[in-house]
């Protein structure tokens, strides 16, 4: 049984940064998922609700950091909890970023709507990359939640996964592009999408690599097989 | 003149009022002047921190709100320090300090409960006050041993000399012993500097319950238990006041580089 | 790095550890020298006069014939006045401890009344009885009495109180006395709840040494004019006929020990020597039975006092 501080107010403040952190990460899955239905079905008002939500998630960044300066100047925070407030720190700034591909993604699925090429045909579809990114974004902050590092460790490892998905993408889009020159543009914003779920995927694995931190206090960043090299 | 406000933005809209409001104090050792021209004002139910270095005057100051240099000769107060709601001046001279005494309850740096049984401890306030009812007597320690967090460890030793409790819980005891008679102010002077960490922790977190209900003076050589546990923290430094504001600015972005130096430890 | 010369230190330790051990056998010493004139006393007033005590000892009146003289009226004599000294004495020099501790200030007056009651600790005790004889005698009118010794050996000890009185305070540390102030206390308040309670078992020893230091007074009581063959007690309150008043007994003639033993050893006979010896053992018992209780006192009074 997880001990508590002897000052109640301490573990109200980091229960309330832990909590306010999985709100973001939530609103941020919440945009990624607006943002692929808004690709298939080209609702107007998804595209919309992106790109207004995309302010709150850059106030909760500062908001978030604010907290934690203020939890350590008042604190003085050891171990665990240093490793907790730091790894905070770090990930509000990837779920950030996060938010800024889902916007991205928004703007492109907004212009290739309003441009009327929406659709490839026969084309395998973004939507596994999609649910992969969006799935291992949801399980990176589910294992932050509960601090699970076997699950952490599984997305670590995941990563490489969306990597490939990606690369196999990139060669059917060239190869539609190469069939037929007129399938260019749409094909293009396809890779744009592409390249910013790859990208979620990186975030996403970064946060796993914060929860191993957390954890057991060591510093799983950069130890990882060569570099991707999707582009 | 203006009194210098824990805020330099103006106050919001539910604003918290002052308990007391310290006017062009000055204070004089014999010859020598220990404070020099102090304005400020502290906010009621809310914990101040009085921090600096040795000799800074923080001991000096604190006592200064119970009166408790007068127990000395040869000590001068200059300038007021004006209780609300009623408006008392308590430095007057027309003021008695006992009555000081009577509204302003103080912690010392030593656990000092006196030798003998811990309620009688913690009912001495109340049998100065002139209360001698056996009944009330027992609500009213039940109530501030509840208050200081002792009650579980002490009620079944009630009659037992207060010297067999650990130095925390002797702290608890002279915490509660303030607290059986009601204050409107609490001075706290280093409290916990003679106690371990655990021990430490404890006195903070019950300084926390405190909060809105008494108005709380600490002086702490600790900045770190200053940043824990205060709402304001004032920095003095060699008798003057250099900074006061909320906890939350002075250590995040202080305003004057002598504040600074001594947070970040550049001091000296 | 230089090696440390390990012998140079060696052979520094050893000469001043030998200082060391040559201090230690000089105090003893002294100490034994001391200890063994004590009891070689005790052991000689023991010899020549355990024997001769017996009940018919402390319940017999002085006689011209030395097998059936007793100490009675001077062991009743010595209670008596011990017991006006003490009722004197202690109310008087508490409240002059008391006073100066806590209630005078700090000014020149003060500071005259401090070097003299040291002052009066090195009186020469005759003094005092010659004091005793123009004031309490002739000047009060108060006659040869109990009274009159008493109260002169109550001025003999009035300062070994109030320093020990002082002492006593001067032990309870500032932070309780602070603390009863900052609870609204008065400065009588203080005093009644904590400093007197507190320094009981400090003015306790005081009192008891200072009694012990009394009862073998003889110069004073001489002066006054206790008289030497006394052969009955002061009347007891509401005995007697007519009665006796309540107070008659302070007005009355008397002895002390000391002094009975002195009009003994006067004595040509050599049973008298005896009976002095053994009236010395009483008086040396009493002392030390005195000083005993207050060791004992001390210790059961001062177990709650955690400083």
């Amino acid at each position: 049984m997880e001990k508590v501080h002897i000052s109640s107010q301490f573990d109200a403040d980091l229960e309330a940064v832990r909590s306010r952190l999985l709100q973001m990460g939530g609103m941020v899955e919440q945009q990624l998922r607006n943002a692929m239905a808004a690709y298939i079905t080209g609702e107007r008002e998804l595209v919309e609700q992106v790109r207004s939500t995309e302010d709150s998630i850059n106030m909760m960044e500062i908001e978030l950091d604010d907290r934690c300066t203020h939890l350590i100047a008042r604190r003085q925070p050891t171990a665990g909890d240093l490793r907790l407030i730091m790894a905070v720190i770090k990930i509000t700034t990837d779920l950030e970023r996060v938010g800024d591909e889902a916007a991205k993604i928004g703007r492109i699925v907004g212009q290739m709507h309003d441009s009327g090429i929406a659709k490839l045909n026969g084309f395998s579809d973004i939507h596994v990359a999609a649910n992969m990114a969006v799935g291992m974004l949801k399980d990176a902050l589910d294992a932050f939640a509960r601090v699970d590092v076997v699950a952490a460790e599984r997305i670590i490892k995941q990563d490489r996964q969306i990597d490939n998905e990606f690369r196999s993408l990139l060669r059917e889009l060239i190869t539609f592009m190469m069939e037929d020159p007129r399938t260019i543009s749409t094909a293009l914003g396809v890779v744009w999408i592409a390249k910013a779920l790859e990208r979620v995927g990186d975030h996403a694995k970064n946060i796993a690599e914060y929860v191993v931190f957390v954890a057991e206090g060591t510093d799983v960043r950069h130890s990882g097989g060569p570099a991707d090299t999707a582009l | 003149m203006v009194i210098p406000m824990p805020n330099a933005t103006p106050q919001p809209a539910q604003a918290s009022s002052i308990k007391a409001e310290i006017r062009d104090f000055n204070f004089f050792y014999g010859n020598f002047q220990a404070l020099k021209n102090i304005n400020m004002g502290i906010e009621e139910g809310k914990v101040t921190a009085l921090i600096g270095p040795s000799g800074c005057g923080k001991s000096t100051y604190l006592r200064c709100f119970n009166r408790m240099h007068d127990l000395y000769p040869g000590n001068r107060y200059e300038g007021q320090i004006v209780f609300y709601p009623d408006n008392t001046n308590l430095l007057a001279a027309d003021v008695d300090p006992i009555e000081v005494r009577m509204r302003v309850g103080m912690v010392f740096q030593k656990p000092n409960p006196f030798p003998k049984s811990i309620f009688e401890n913690v009912a001495y306030g109340l049998r100065v006050r002139g209360e001698s009812r056996r009944s009330v007597l027992e609500e009213k320690v039940e109530q501030a041993l509840h208050g200081a967090a002792l009650w579980n460890e002490a009620k079944d030793r009630l009659h037992e000399p207060a010297y067999n409790l650990s130095g925390g819980q002797q702290q608890r005891l002279c915490i509660a012993r303030c607290l059986a008679t009601d204050p409107e102010m609490i001075l706290f002077d280093e409290p916990t500097s003679a106690l371990d960490p655990i021990a430490t922790a404890s006195i903070e977190e019950l300084i926390d319950t405190l909060r809105g209900k008494v108005t709380i003076l600490i002086v702490t050589h600790s900045m770190q238990q200053a940043a824990r546990v205060s709402d304001f923290t004032a920095y003095m430094y060699l008798g003057e006041m250099i900074e006061y504001g909320k906890t939350d600015d002075i250590f995040v972005k202080p305003r004057d580089k002598r504040t600074e130096d001594y947070i970040t430890g550049k001091f000296g | 790095m230089t090696m440390p010369d390990t012998s140079a230190i060696r052979a520094l330790v050893q000469q001043h550890k030998r200082y060391d051990k040559m201090f230690a056998i000089l105090g003893l010493l002294c100490l034994l020298v001391g200890l063994f004139t004590l009891l070689a006393l005790l052991v000689d007033m023991g010899i020549r006069g355990v024997p001769r005590i017996d009940w018919g000892f402390f319940t017999e009146f002085p006689s011209r014939r030395a097998a059936n003289a007793g100490i009675l009226s001077a062991w009743v004599g010595s209670a008596l006045v011990m017991l006006v000294t003490a009722a004197a004495a202690i109310p008087v020099g508490v409240a002059a401890g008391v006073y100066l501790e806590e209630y005078a200030g700090k000014n020149w007056f003060t500071d005259i009344i401090e070097i003299n009651i040291s002052n009066l600790a090195g009186v020469p005790s005759i003094v005092y009885g010659l004091l005793a004889l123009g004031l309490f005698v002739y000047q009060f009118n108060l006659g040869q009495s109990i009274l009159s010794a008493g109260l002169a050996l109550a001025l003999l000890i009035l300062p070994v109180i109030i320093v020990a009185t002082r002492e006593a305070i001067r032990a309870i540390p500032s932070q309780i006395r602070e603390g009863a102030y900052a609870l609204g206390a008065t400065r009588w308040q203080t005093v009644h709840d904590h400093i007197l309670p507190y320094s009981t078992s400090g003015i306790l020893t005081g009192v008891i040494i200072g009694m012990a230091r009394a009862i073998g007074e003889t110069a004073p009581i001489i002066t006054i004019g206790a008289l030497t063959f006394i052969a009955f007690l002061p009347p007891a309150p509401f005995s007697g006929n007519p009665p006796a008043g309540l107070f008659d007994w302070l007005f009355s003639p008397f002895t002390v020990m000391p002094i009975q033993m002195f009009n003994w050893t006067s004595r040509p006979e050599e049973a008298f020597q005896i009976n002095a010896a053994a009236a010395g053992f009483v008086l040396v018992f009493m002392t030390l039975g005195m000083n005993g209780l207050a060791i004992w006192l001390r210790y059961r009074l001062r177990k709650n006092l955690k400083w």
